[in-house]
């Protein structure tokens, strides 16, 4: 079923409240109820983004810092509900924004890939099956039974990786984290990434790292300050970027 | 395959209540996992594990047995019923109280980790924690049956009937916690705030004194207080083995249902602030 649109944005715009005039005590909060001042200003994080992703294809976003890409990944992972526009994403979604997010560092990696495969939706009973291959394509095997908190950040992202890759996702939204890890790391979850795409799972992925994203996208937009400046292919738009940024 | 795709639609209408209990549903099993890696890690590095949960409540009742029922004497401890059965009935279900409600409203902020990089309904975490304290609760009833057979008391028929009251504080406790998850996120002071009042209300409830230290004229007043009529249906059922009269029901009932049902409406309306400011 190549060509189905698995993740739909539709004029998407994210707002944040701005911290600084938010009422922090009940006082202020009276005062500017009652001064009818409660605070509306805003910042447009993400401005009016439309784009799809199909199966099997690779969206890569990328962009200066604050351009609003990890608040558009957020919003296609679910975890932020969009305050404009409407998002569509169609099966299973594993989130890749920091590997490790959902570990408890008390627990031994049996029990956290449980734990963080329930997190993502699969049933507890049908994790702990999993364990073993998990922990063997992570390389954990001998230290499987040790809580994580002596883990170092190698073996954690190896783990995060292992498990989220493993949900057989239709959907992946990955934000930098493949930068981690060593070269071995980082060419192993590359290619378990590739196969997945070649099995039909459409990739958003946000880096800042331009060979990846050369590398792995079949589309790339250049988002700024919250809007998109240009979509394309990934030669062009890259290459229209890295022009743009100041020597 | 692809038609039973599972569909996240951000434009699809939340139907307040039944979006959570279907969300409580599709989530049974990370609130078990949740429930059980609460009561495992606990007390994982401490020597007496999961004991502590049986001794806090006694530790507790102890020392309010010897400031109050020795020290202090007969002043609040005029009861034709064993004063440590009073007490420790008291104690659990006022423990059970703030700590649940107290819990579940920090839940919510305390998986801001988890819950602005992976997707998971807010309200699991707050009910997987209501639920590992109702089960801490459970661990203390027992401590409490052990006392009343040790104090005379026996355990009467009645006692069958005590899971109603403990649901009921339960339902309370989360609609409490989801009210003051949504409200903290518009003043945060409120955290700090309800937990004074939660000691306010401990001292205003029939915990360690009891009623006929309080003029008569007050016992309407008292009635206000809707934990009172908690304990009293516990107490009663637990090991009085009296069939409570109307209006001791009545409350319990009406107010965990109120408040259950203002909690999940303020939460509902409240929740998309909520997880962008966590």
């Amino acid at each position: 079923m190549k060509g189905q649109v698995l993740i739909e944005a539709t004029n998407v715009s994210v707002a944040y409240r701005m911290s600084h005039d938010r009422a922090g005590t009940f006082k202020e909060f009276t005062f500017q109820l009652l001064k009818r001042q409660v605070t509306t200003e805003s910042f447009l994080a993400v401005d009016d983004v439309s784009f799809e992703v199909n199966r099997g294809e690779t969206l890569a976003l990328i962009g200066p810092n604050g351009a609003g890409k990890t608040t558009m990944m957020k919003v296609i992972a679910r975890v932020l509900p969009p305050t404009e526009g409407r998002v569509v994403v169609k099966g299973v979604v594993a989130p890749m924004i920091a590997l490790g997010a959902g570990f408890n560092s008390e627990l031994n990696a049996i029990e956290n890939i449980v734990l963080l495969g329930t997190l993502l939706g699969r049933d507890p009973l049908e994790m702990r099956g999993r364990v073993e291959s998990i922990c063997d394509w992570a390389g954990l095997t001998e230290f499987m039974d040790v809580p994580i908190r002596s883990y170092s950040s190698g073996m954690l992202a190896r783990l995060g990786f292992g498990v989220v890759s493993d949900v057989e996702p239709d959907v992946i939204v990955v934000d930098e984290v493949l930068a981690v890890g060593d070269e071995a790391f980082q060419r192993r979850s590359f290619d378990r990434l590739q196969s997945l795409i070649s099995g039909g799972t459409a990739v958003l992925l946000v880096s800042h790292a331009l060979e990846k994203v050369e590398a792995m996208a079949d589309r790339v937009i250049w988002m700024d300050k919250g809007k998109i400046r240009m979509e394309g292919g990934p030669d062009e738009v890259i290459a229209a970027y890295k022009a743009s940024v100041p020597r | 395959m692809d038609t039973t795709l599972p569909v996240y639609d951000s434009a699809a209408l939340r139907t307040p209540i039944i979006t959570e209990l279907r969300n409580l549903w599709v989530y049974r099993g990370l609130i078990r996992l949740l429930v059980t890696r609460d009561l495992t890690t606990r007390y994982k590095r401490s020597v007496l594990g999961v004991w502590w949960t049986l001794l806090n409540p006694l530790l507790t009742t102890g020392v309010m047995w010897l400031v109050f029922g020795v020290v202090i004497g007969s002043r609040f401890g005029q009861t034709t019923e064993p004063y440590v059965v009073y007490l420790l009935s008291g104690v659990i279900m006022m423990t059970f109280f703030s700590q649940g409600f107290l819990a579940t409203a920090a839940a919510i902020t305390g998986a801001g980790g988890i819950l602005t990089k992976v997707y998971v309904p807010a309200e699991v975490f707050a009910f997987a924690t209501a639920i590992s304290t109702a089960v801490n609760f459970l661990i203390s009833f027992g401590a409490l049956i052990i006392i009343q057979i040790w104090a005379g008391v026996g355990v009467p028929l009645t006692i069958l009937l005590a899971p109603v009251p403990i649901i009921l504080m339960l339902a309370l406790i989360v609609g409490l916690g989801l009210t003051l998850a949504a409200l903290a996120v518009y003043f945060y002071d409120i955290l700090d705030l309800s937990r004074v009042l939660v000691q306010l209300v401990y001292y205003l409830t029939p915990v360690f004194w009891t009623l006929d230290i309080i003029p008569d004229r007050f016992h309407g007043l008292l009635r206000f207080n809707p934990l009172f009529s908690y304990l009293e249906l516990f107490r009663d059922l637990a090991y009085r083995g009296i069939m409570p009269e109307a209006w001791v029901w009545l409350i319990p009932i009406g107010s965990s249902l109120v408040f259950l049902a203002l909690g999940v409406w303020l939460f509902g309306r409240s929740w998309k602030t909520l997880v962008s400011q966590l």
